[in-house]
């Protein structure tokens, strides 16, 4: 069983990403501190240590923001393979959450519902990750 | 009028996630598109690292600057992979020292008016090479 759950988010800057970012520092530092990691994409690429440790040793949830999976690519080029990619659109219309509302070009709050709604889910599936390593 | 909105600037700021200079950089980096919006092209670390077309031609089309958070300076590595020399590269440890701002507390979830201020020198010293840089390029075309 593995004992953490790297997460690899979207590096964008559009909206989508930024909700999905914030989700992951909710996640990584309040609710599930003790069994994830925050992969950081530009690190991963120029091969900084402690990211390529972080996906040879974790599964990899990769959080997208759009359908060019840029997280999860990245990752391939790197020589592995995300154990589970989700995309914060698919995440917030599952959970009926309207984006379309969001403003582009800033930040979101972390108490923002978009946010505080994908982090339930990633939270959610970093348990499932774990139990099925 | 036409003419000079024609030269532009990519900026390719590194946009990670792990530190606090990873949030500082965004907010930058959208500062810098508000204060030129037609001299500015912003690109996506995550759709260079992969080699997205789109964003691939803005980097090789136009002049190049790279913005880095920390100390491996993966916007710069990344714009090595391009073969690019860049125009100009900006290190926010040296427009914290430059400016003697303290944004010890800050959370990189969220910036309070510590942060803003790195945040609004950084963009200030960006938006200020993205004038040079077209300045340069117009000058050298005349």
């Amino acid at each position: 069983m593995a004992e953490k759950v790297c997460l690899q988010p979207c590096l964008g800057l559009r909206k989508e990403a930024v909700v999905g970012r914030q989700a992951l520092y909710l996640v990584h530092e309040d609710l599930r501190p003790e069994t994830t990691v925050l992969g950081c994409g530009p690190a991963l690429n120029a091969n900084v240590q402690e990211d390529v440790d972080f996906i040879n040793m974790f599964p990899v949830l990769a959080v997208e923001a759009c359908e060019k999976d840029c997280a999860t690519r990245l990752v391939d080029k790197k020589g592995k393979a995300a154990s589970r990619t989700v995309r914060v659109t698919e995440l917030a219309e599952q959970e009926g959450v309207d984006l379309s509302g969001l403003p582009e070009g800033e930040n979101i709050p972390t108490e923002h519902p978009a946010v505080q709604a994908v982090a339930a889910r990633i939270a959610a599936m970093v348990d499932e990750l774990l139990n099925a390593a | 009028m036409a003419e000079e909105q024609a030269f532009k600037v990519a900026v390719l700021p590194c946009n990670g996630i792990g530190r606090l200079v990873s949030t500082v950089v965004r907010q930058a980096a959208y500062k810098i598109k508000q204060m030129r919006p037609e001299q500015v092209e912003l690109l996506s670390c995550g759709r260079l690292a992969v080699g997205d077309p789109e964003h691939v031609e803005i980097a090789r089309k136009y002049p190049l600057m790279v913005i880095d958070g920390c100390r491996p300076h993966c916007a710069s590595f990344m714009c090595d992979e391009l073969g690019k020399t860049p125009a100009a590269r900006i290190y926010v440890a040296d427009v914290m020292a430059e400016n003697k701002i303290n944004v010890a507390g800050e959370k990189r979830r969220g910036l309070t008016a510590k942060g803003e201020k790195l945040v609004n020198a950084l963009a200030e010293k960006a938006v200020a090479e993205v004038d040079r840089i077209i300045a340069d390029e117009m000058l050298s075309t005349l």
